[in-house]
Formats: structure tokens, C-alpha cells, sequence
């Protein structure tokens, strides 16, 4: 199944793209399963933003632009859009 | 200054005769403009008694502290005897990273309530070591001048050669005529001529919110020059040095890379995906143009510079050259600028947009207001209201001409320099229901139909609609809460946030370190006890920080608040955001959140504080 994840800030400029797409082989896909895709595509990204499959603190995962992610374990359907942020969206 | 004393300040400071805490100097100088026999003003040194320090600490909490003391609720903001505080913090001159910070506290004249804008930088610094926590000013000079305070007084001197000079130019020329230990807060010529959101400027950063530059303007003084050698001692130094190493280092960590590294104006791309990146006056949350205007676009196309404030090591701003070819040319530019000055006026030109932040900075204007109240006419142009039809969305040039007119209060700009709120009373005909302000303060970028815990935050917020008194941002970007759906049990984590902010208003730090405490009022507490002496704790701040947002409430209280106040505008209820079905906001769902934020924070369900509340949280001075 197929994830697009879409990158903003720190994360953008870790990957140096602004979204690509993850094809995982597990269905229904966690947040976990594409995180440890992404770092193996993307080795600053995971020193950045990642930890042991995990989101580090002051980083987020938001779903289709609606819902924001709290687990790892949480479910992907196929087709869905993931963000990768900056927890703080202070200005 | 014999009279009234004990009604609105503390007794004269009697050196020697007291202990102080460690931070502070337990006193503040009042200043009293206008001719006192043949001397053009008078000044005294007045107590801040230990138990008031630990009440209200220092910044914002202090500032509201002096405003009660000095009943500015009861008079007009930009009347001769309106007070303005300059309030300084215990942690001010400590190694504490980003505690170089002053707050501006004064009845707002673009909203008649409670206002407290902050500042960083040098000023803070060289102000406390004059040898006071803060500076009071009331009355009004004969003409307009430089209030001038050392250690040896306090006196006036013209301002001739810096009336009508913009902000950075008047502090090139004080710069050129004082040593070089002085520093000073400035305002523009918006200041002078009392643009209800002018603000006050120290070293190319801006008190600026809720029109203190306005305040200044009216007492004629056109900047404060402040130089002093007095520091405070700390009860620990030792282990106040190692906690601020600490510190420090964590600062340089991935908490605040966003800011080191792109800027807050990096929330654009990821708000206008979001749907919340306000448009062309609130229309829309998303904007077409947002990804020329994107840090990540500018710094591909003109140079960039970074800066930080004095004492800080974060380095959050980011400086854009204006002129592809005139590098030397550089504007702060910060979200905030950005997306008023940008997409509020359905602008995508970088160039114009880094043009119109440089002209506020220069005019000394709020960017937020600025943006916001000609994004408002642009919209009342559209909609026939208006007889100004150069004014329109997506046109550049008509936004830096309304900027100059504002400056000037010329023309229409003198419409502009009131604020949307009173621009909408004058046009009438509805025009109210779209003007985007809360109490008179016009929002931030932060569109309130798709974060709807903001849009608590912004309605109950006792400065007006605003992104820095409240975060409930937070709660919108996380799990805690679904953005698209207010409901009651967010009020506790909205207060949470604001809770927070009148804490590190007060200490005062930087916001932008938040996330580098895993326990932040554990830590707080402790940086507070090293600096002090005191052994407080992580429960007394809870409360310290409800005491100033309820002493805030109550002022707005004196001043003539009614529940109505606490709302967003039509535009934002029940009807969805165009283009986001999903991001509606039901005006009985505000309500409710509004009942539980008043219950929680424990006034009555409609927000009025009760004696026994001001009694039980330490404010019965001021019943």
C-alpha cells in the first residue's frame, strides 16, 4: 500500500523534498512502518526527527491535513497523506 | 509627590531600611511629566514590597501589579495622567539565556483594556541597572523630549533633532549623542502621532501590540534613554551559573532548531496546507501565492542574515535582503509580518511584503494591526462599503501607500491609525461582523474556524485576540484535541497555555524555549529560588500565574468589561470556512468553552471575578 508524506520546516530541509511516497508492505500500515522507511531513504531526517521508529519530542505526524498522530502504532489506511512537522507552531 | 501615596504606589524607598530579594531591587522610579514649579517634571524612587515581588515577579505580572496601583483602568489611555510601566524581571542581567527582556504595561488605546507588550535586548538590561525593577510614567512634557535617567536622576532634553525621525534613524542619531552605555527605546512617527497600535522600539525590535508607542506619543516623548551600573546579587550564583549552562545547551537543541534554522516564518507553508493561514482578511485560509513568500523560497532567491537578541542563544531571527542587489538592505521578517502584510492583503510579492514590515518598523507600527485594519478596508472597498477604491486586495503599491498614510495619520490613514474595530463602528452598515479583532485587537494568523481551541484562546483573551498571551495553538496541533470541534473539556488545556505564558511573561524568558523544559514550572522554580532566595515551588507558580491573569481580568474589569467582549466576530460562527467544511465553528460550542474556561478559571460562568476570588488569590488590595 501506498502513504504520500508530505514534509514541512526542519523536516523539508532534512529531506531536501517537499513529500514522496512510501510503499509499505504491511496492511494496514502504521505510523511506525513509514517512519522507519523514511529513515532508511532519509539519514537526516531520522537523526533529526527520529528515535527508534518513533517521533522524537518537538516533532509531529498529522493525517490527511485533519487528525494529528499521538502513537506510532496508529493505522494508515492506504492512500492517506502524512505530515511531518514541527510540534511547535508558534509565530 | 506627597499625595496619595498609599492609594497608588507604594511609600517612598527609604535606602538601607530592608531586605531585598536576590534579582531585585525592590523599589521603582515614578515619573511624573509636567511642569512642578520651574522644573519640567518630578521623580521618586518607590518601595515594592518582598510580598508584592513574589506575588507578581516581575515583567507582566508586576507591570499589572503597577497599573492597579496607579488606577490606570480609570482613565482615558492616552490622557496626561495615564500611567505606562516599563517592567524589568528578577532573571533580567542573570546568565540566563534569553533573559534580557522588558515588558510595556499600560491601558491599551486601541482597546481600553489591560495591555503588555514585550520587548527584548539591551534596554531591559541597562534599565535595571539603574537601580529600579520598573519605570512608571504619568503626565505629560510640554514639549516633545527625551526622558533621561541614570543613576544621578532623571531629566528631560529635546527631542528637536528626532521628532519625526523613523525608528532606527532616531536611534542612530541618540546613538551618535550618547555614550555608548546608553540605551533607549524609541518611537516613531506613528508614536507621535498617536496611531492607536504604534509601538515602541529598542535596538530594531518592537514592543508591539495594543499601541504603548501611542501612550509615549501623547506624554510627548519621543524616547527614554537609560544607562546604570547597579546590579542585583543572587542568592546562589554558583548553581545559578550551572543551571543557565544548562540551559543554554539546551537551547542549542532540536526544541528550537525551527527557529534557529528557518524562522518562524516557517508556520506558512504548513498553515496554508492546514487551511488556517488567514487570506485576504479571513475569507480563506489558504492562500495561492504562499509558496513565493515561504522562508524556504526567499533564502533561495536574496541573502539572509541571522540575529538574536542580547543574552540569548537561540538566534530565531532571520533577515531578508529587500533589494536582490543591495544586500546590505535587511528586514526582521517573522511570521507574524508576513502573513498580516502578505496574505491578509492577498499580497505575493516578497519585495512588497518585505517593504511594508520595513516601513512599520520604521513607522513604528504594529504589523499585525496595520495589516489586519487595511485588510479589513480592502474588504469593505470590495464589498461597496468604502469610497476608497485604490484600496484593494493583491495590490502592493495601494498597501505601502496606506502604510505611509497611517504613518502620517494623512487622509484616510487617519481612519486606518484607529484600528479596525472603530473604523468598522464609523462605516457601520455590518461592516463589524467581518472586521477581525477581539476587544479591539485585530488576531493574529491563526484563523480560528480550523483551531478552534485558539479560538478560545482568542475570545477570552485579556488583552484582546492574541497569539502570545494564549498558545492553545498548541493544544489544536496535537492529539489533545480535534481542531475542528470545540468542546468544553479543552478549556482546562487552553488555560493551561495561558497559564504558562503570564509565567514566562513574567520571569521573563523567551516563549521559543518552552520545549526545551520537560517540567517547566519545576525548573522555573528553581531558576526563580537561585536568583532569590526564596524556596518556591512548582504549585506556588500555578498559582502566581492564575493570580496575574486573574489581576489582568480585573483590570479589564475596572475598565468596563462585559461578558459580550469575550466572542469572535460573525464571520467566524456558523458558517463554515470556504473551501473547509470541516472547519466550522458553532457560536452555542464557543459559548460553552467559554463557560468552562470562566468555571475553571473560578469566576462566575459569564467571566466576572468575585471579592472572595481577588481575596483567595491574593488580590484584596485592589477590591
Amino acid at each position: 500500500m501506498s502513504i504520500r508524506v508530505e514534509f514541512y520546516g526542519i523536516p523539508r530541509q532534512r529531506t531536501g523534498v517537499a513529500a514522496t511516497v512510501v510503499d509499505v508492505a504491511t496492511q494496514p500500515a502504521a505510523l511506525q512502518d513509514v517512519i522507519r522507511q523514511l529513515s532508511a531513504r532519509f539519514p537526516q531526517l531520522a537523526d533529526t526527527c527520529f528515535e527508534q521508529d518513533r517521533l522524537r519530542a518537538g516533532y509531529t505526524a498529522n493525517l490527511n491535513g485533519e487528525r494529528f498522530l499521538a502513537d506510532s502504532a496508529s493505522p494508515l489506511p492506504d492512500g492517506s497523506c502524512l505530515l511531518i512537522l514541527s510540534s511547535d507552531a508558534g509565530g | 509627590m506627597s499625595d496619595g501615596f498609599n492609594e497608588e504606589g507604594g511609600q517612598p524607598t527609604r535606602p538601607g531600611s530592608r531586605q531585598v530579594p536576590g534579582g531585585y531591587h525592590g523599589q521603582y522610579l515614578l515619573v511624573e511629566l509636567g511642569p512642578h514649579g520651574e522644573a519640567p517634571l518630578r521623580s521618586e524612587w518607590r518601595e515594592l514590597p518582598s510580598r508584592v515581588l513574589r506575588q507578581f515577579l516581575g515583567g507582566s505580572g508586576l507591570g499589572t501589579w503597577l497599573m492597579l496601583r496607579h488606577r490606570a483602568a480609570h482613565h482615558d489611555a492616552l490622557a496626561p495622567e495615564a500611567p505606562l510601566a516599563f517592567a524589568f524581571s528578577p532573571l533580567v542581567g542573570s546568565p540566563l539565556t534569553t533573559s534580557a527582556k522588558f515588558a510595556v504595561v499600560a491601558k491599551s488605546p486601541l482597546t481600553n483594556r489591560i495591555n503588555d507588550s514585550l520587548a527584548s535586548s539591551g534596554f531591559a538590561i541597562a534599565g535595571k541597572r539603574v537601580g529600579g525593577d520598573a519605570l512608571v510614567i504619568t503626565g505629560k512634557a510640554t514639549e516633545p523630549s527625551i526622558l533621561v535617567i541614570d543613576e544621578t536622576g532623571v531629566h528631560l532634553e529635546t527631542a528637536a533633532t528626532i521628532w519625526g525621525a523613523g525608528c532606527s534613524e532616531a536611534q542612530r542619531i541618540l546613538g551618535q549623542r550618547f555614550a555608548p552605555d546608553w540605551q533607549f527605546a524609541v518611537i516613531g512617527p506613528a508614536g507621535e502621532r498617536q496611531v492607536r497600535y504604534a509601538t515602541i522600539s529598542h535596538d530594531g525590535r518592537h514592543a508591539g501590540r495594543g499601541g504603548s508607542g501611542a501612550i509615549l506619543g501623547a506624554k510627548n516623548i519621543k524616547a527614554i534613554a537609560v544607562r546604570g551600573s547597579r546590579t542585583c546579587t543572587w542568592a546562589a550564583p554558583t548553581e545559578l551559573v550551572q543551571l543557565a549552562k544548562s540551559v543554554s545547551q539546551r537551547s542549542m537543541g532540536p526544541a528550537t532548531e525551527k527557529y534557529r534554522e528557518l524562522g518562524t516564518a516557517t508556520n506558512l507553508l504548513l498553515f496554508n496546507r492546514l487551511n488556517t493561514l488567514p487570506t485576504r482578511n479571513f475569507q480563506t485560509g489558504r492562500f495561492e501565492g504562499a509558496a513565493h513568500l515561504s522562508p524556504e523560497s526567499l533564502s533561495a532567491t536574496r541573502e539572509r542574515t541571522r540575529a538574536s537578541c542580547a543574552a540569548c542563544t537561540i538566534g530565531c531571527e532571520h533577515l531578508y535582503a529587500i533589494d536582490r542587489t543591495e544586500s546590505d538592505d535587511r528586514v526582521r521578517l517573522e511570521y507574524e509580518n508576513l502573513f498580516a502584510l502578505g496574505p491578509l492583503c492577498g499580497i505575493h510579492d516578497p519585495d512588497i511584503v518585505l517593504q511594508a514590515s520595513r516601513r512599520c518598523d520604521e513607522l513604528g507600527m504594529d504589523t499585525i494591526s496595520t495589516g489586519g485594519t487595511i485588510a479589513f478596508a480592502m474588504e469593505c472597498v470590495e464589498r461597496g462599503l468604502l469610497d476608497q477604491p485604490w484600496l484593494r486586495f493583491e495590490d502592493g503599491p495601494a498597501l505601502l501607500e496606506a502604510i505611509e498614510l497611517i504613518g502620517a495619520r494623512s487622509g484616510f490613514g487617519a481612519a486606518l491609525g484607529e484600528g479596525s474595530k472603530r473604523l468598522a463602528e464609523s462605516i457601520g452598515a455590518g461592516s463589524i461582523q467581518f472586521a477581525a479583532q477581539v476587544k479591539g485587537l485585530e488576531l493574529p494568523g491563526y484563523e480560528p474556524r480550523s483551531l478552534q481551541t485558539m479560538a478560545l484562546g482568542l475570545a477570552v483573551g485579556t488583552r484582546g485576540a492574541d497569539h502570545n498571551r494564549s498558545g492553545a495553538y498548541e493544544v489544536d496541533f496535537s492529539a489533545r484535541a480535534d481542531r475542528h470541534n470545540l468542546v468544553p473539556a479543552t478549556a482546562a488545556l487552553a488555560i493551561d497555555t495561558e497559564d504558562q505564558a503570564a509565567l514566562i511573561d513574567s520571569l521573563i524568558l523567551c516563549k521559543f524555549l518552552r520545549g526545551v523544559f520537560s517540567e517547566f514550572y519545576v525548573e522555573a522554580a528553581e531558576m526563580l529560588n537561585l536568583v532569590t532566595g526564596w524556596d518556591t515551588t512548582d504549585r506556588e507558580l500555578h498559582e502566581t500565574a492564575r493570580r496575574i491573569v486573574t489581576a489582568k481580568k480585573w483590570f479589564n474589569i475596572l475598565a468596563g468589561w462585559t461578558p459580550e467582549e469575550d466572542t469572535l466576530p460573525t464571520r467566524f460562527l456558523n458558517q463554515p470556512l470556504p473551501g473547509d467544511a470541516a472547519a466550522e465553528l458553532d457560536r452555542d460550542q464557543l459559548a460553552a468553552a467559554i463557560r468552562a474556561y470562566n468555571r475553571h478559571r473560578g469566576w462566575s460562568d459569564e467571566g466576572w471575578v468575585d471579592r472572595e476570588q481577588l481575596e483567595q488569590q491574593g488580590l484584596a488590595d485592589f477590591v
